[in-house]
């Protein structure tokens, strides 16, 4: 395999949160705003390529009958990294994302890819792992929050930028937005209808009749 | 390499400690920060809900199911001239916490909407201050409002979607007021 | 807040999969048929409310007097890990029915985010050693709800015709959107005007 395929795999054809489906519960949750998304990927995308740095590293020291343990110590370590400094040094992204920021220990993508990546390749090519799942990870996120925001609160809120307050306003849907898409069961629907059209999208590409 | 049991509780103990160490370290650096942002938005806050005078020490309020506590805050002679209130509330996503200023004689003067986990784009909308506008000035000849009947119709239309925030904001600003007017000098 | 205000509020309000996202994974995962739901779902029951009980007296006698709270999430996910361990091994030791019924999903429970949820959210709370136990399996019975309410409508629809694209894991999330709509009845308004 290539280094670009080390990569761009977890972008389309291993996407965690279409394809395998892993790292669900942060994704839905914090996907009601573009931003809370943005930093939800930027958090898992440094958890992640810290794990799977160090598990590359340390993969002859750590012994095979407590891998599990340490993988998560590693990972855990690294989630509290991104947890302090969120609350230090972004106090609004921190409040927002609450407690999602923790449950970054829990999303099974990054133990998987410790698991099922770092602990047999070098350093080099889980950089690569990591960047290609963490980067594949936030567009997942970013869409799924893009669909609920725009659609459920007619706006895409991004970072503030000199007099731009973030926040983009779209004329029509700011009145009248479809509110469900903004509260818990919008997540899942959206959710829902994205995977079969990637579904859809697939059949289609492999000549299946829909 | 064969590791004995120790051998292994060796190393995942070296791991953990070095973990341990690393957080360490990492925390001594973000925790004074941390806790200076949260006074400093206290503070921020504080005098952004009265224009004049000095903010005394918080008294804290036992036995409320509202009013948590609250902040003297007195003019140049010492004395009172108004009342900050923290305030707690239930809204649709759980607590909500307030500070609200009022008057000696129970007038709601100021608001903000402190920490909550409302749905953002429906209850969230209460941190705007223009939000509170529809609170000000009321407490001592019009009731605080807490029921849509008690809005005009465009105030009616903008809390629409955010029913519970708007009555978990009223009731606790109406019982912040009573409070004023019962047991505070 | 009263036991059955935590009750009521963990099983409908907030209920953890519904309308807090926590455990989405084996709610997808596990829902295909009735049995194995309810195996997961007591199975998660039983570790939420140990652990809620394990980690508050870990937090509440270790790290809040040493002043290390910036350690809870490590040590919160090895004490849910080792926890996981060990009742699979008192289980089998004890009761190899109950072993057959639930073993095969302990393993899983380790990375449910619902477990460490709860143990996060009841220290959030601050919750006493018997709230956080109550929470723990009030949230535990939300989250068997939710997945056996889910199981036996999986498996009616599998005899339904289903588009294609929308077969398997979309409908699937669909259908749980359309729970979590019905579960929007409950409200913390609701909540306190039952209960005060």
């Amino acid at each position: 395999m290539t280094a670009f395929q080390d990569f761009s795999k977890g972008l389309f054809k291993e996407n965690p949160i279409f394809v395998i489906l892993l790292g669900l519960c942060p994704a839905l949750a914090v996907s009601n705003q573009v931003v809370n998304a943005l930093g939800m990927g930027a958090g898992v995308i440094f958890v992640l390529l810290g794990s799977n740095i160090f598990v590359s590293l340390l993969k002859n020291f750590i012994p095979e009958k407590v891998r599990i343990p340490s993988y998560i110590v590693i990972i855990a370590s690294f989630v509290t990294i991104v947890d302090l400094v969120l609350q230090a040094y972004l106090p609004t992204l921190s409040d927002s994302l609450g407690v999602f920021v923790k449950l970054i220990v829990v999303n099974c993508a990054i133990l998987g890819r410790a698991e099922a990546f770092a602990n047999r390749n070098n350093i080099g090519r889980s950089i690569l792992d990591a960047l290609g799942m963490g980067i594949g990870f936030t567009l997942g996120l970013v869409l799924i929050a893009l669909v609920r925001e725009v659609f459920g609160a007619g706006t895409i809120t991004i970072f503030p930028m000199g007099s731009f307050d973030g926040v983009i306003r779209i004329p029509g849907l700011v009145d009248a937005p479809v509110m469900v898409l903004a509260l818990a069961a919008g997540a899942l629907l959206v959710m829902g209808y994205l995977k079969a059209f990637f579904n859809w999208l697939e059949m289609r590409r492999k000549g299946v009749r829909a | 390499m064969k590791l004995g049991i120790a051998g292994i509780a060796l190393r995942l103990a070296v791991i953990a400690a070095a973990a341990a160490l690393a957080l360490g370290a990492v925390n001594s650096v973000t925790a004074p920060v941390i806790k200076e942002r949260k006074a400093r938005e206290l503070q921020e806050a504080l005098s952004s809900l009265v224009e004049s005078g000095t903010i005394g020490d918080k008294q804290v309020v036992e036995q409320h199911p509202v009013v948590q506590g609250f902040y003297p805050v007195s003019d140049e002679k010492g004395e009172p001239h108004a009342y900050i209130l923290d305030l707690l509330s239930i809204g649709y996503g759980g607590e909500m916490k307030l500070l609200a200023a009022f008057s000696p004689n129970g007038r709601v003067e100021s608001v903000v909407l402190m920490e909550n986990e409302e749905t953002p784009g429906l209850g969230k909308k209460a941190e705007n201050p223009e939000y509170m506008e529809k609170y000000i000035g009321t407490g001592v000849d019009t009731p605080v409002p807490f029921r849509k009947d008690d809005l005009s119709r465009e105030e009616a239309d903008a809390v629409t979607g955010a029913t519970i925030t708007f009555r978990g904001i009223g009731t606790a600003l109406s019982e912040g007021s009573e409070y004023v007017k019962e047991q505070l000098p | 807040m009263t036991y059955i205000g935590i009750i009521i509020m963990f099983v409908f309000v907030n209920n953890f999969i519904l309308s807090q996202f926590l455990g989405l994974c084996p709610f997808i995962g596990v829902s295909k048929n009735v049995d194995s739901a309810i195996g997961m779902g007591f199975a998660v029951t039983f570790v939420m409310s140990i652990a809620a009980l394990t980690t508050w007296a870990i937090y509440n006698f270790i790290l809040a007097p040493l002043d290390i709270t910036f350690l809870q999430t490590i040590t919160f996910i090895l004490v849910i890990a080792t926890l996981v361990q060990l009742v699979e091994m008192v289980i089998q030791k004890t009761s190899p029915p109950l072993y057959k019924s639930l073993g095969i999903y302990l393993p899983l429970i380790t990375t449910n985010c619902a477990v460490l949820g709860i143990a996060l959210i009841a220290v959030r709370s601050e919750y006493s050693a018997l709230e956080s136990f109550v929470a723990g399996i009030a949230a535990g019975l939300g989250f068997l709800l939710a997945i056996v309410l889910m199981s036996t409508i999986r498996e009616r629809m599998d005899r339904e015709w289903v588009p294609k694209p929308l077969r398997g894991t979309p409908i699937a999330f669909i259908t749980g959107g359309l729970m979590a709509l019905a579960f929007m009845a409950f409200d913390k308004a609701l909540l306190n005007n039952l209960v005060g």
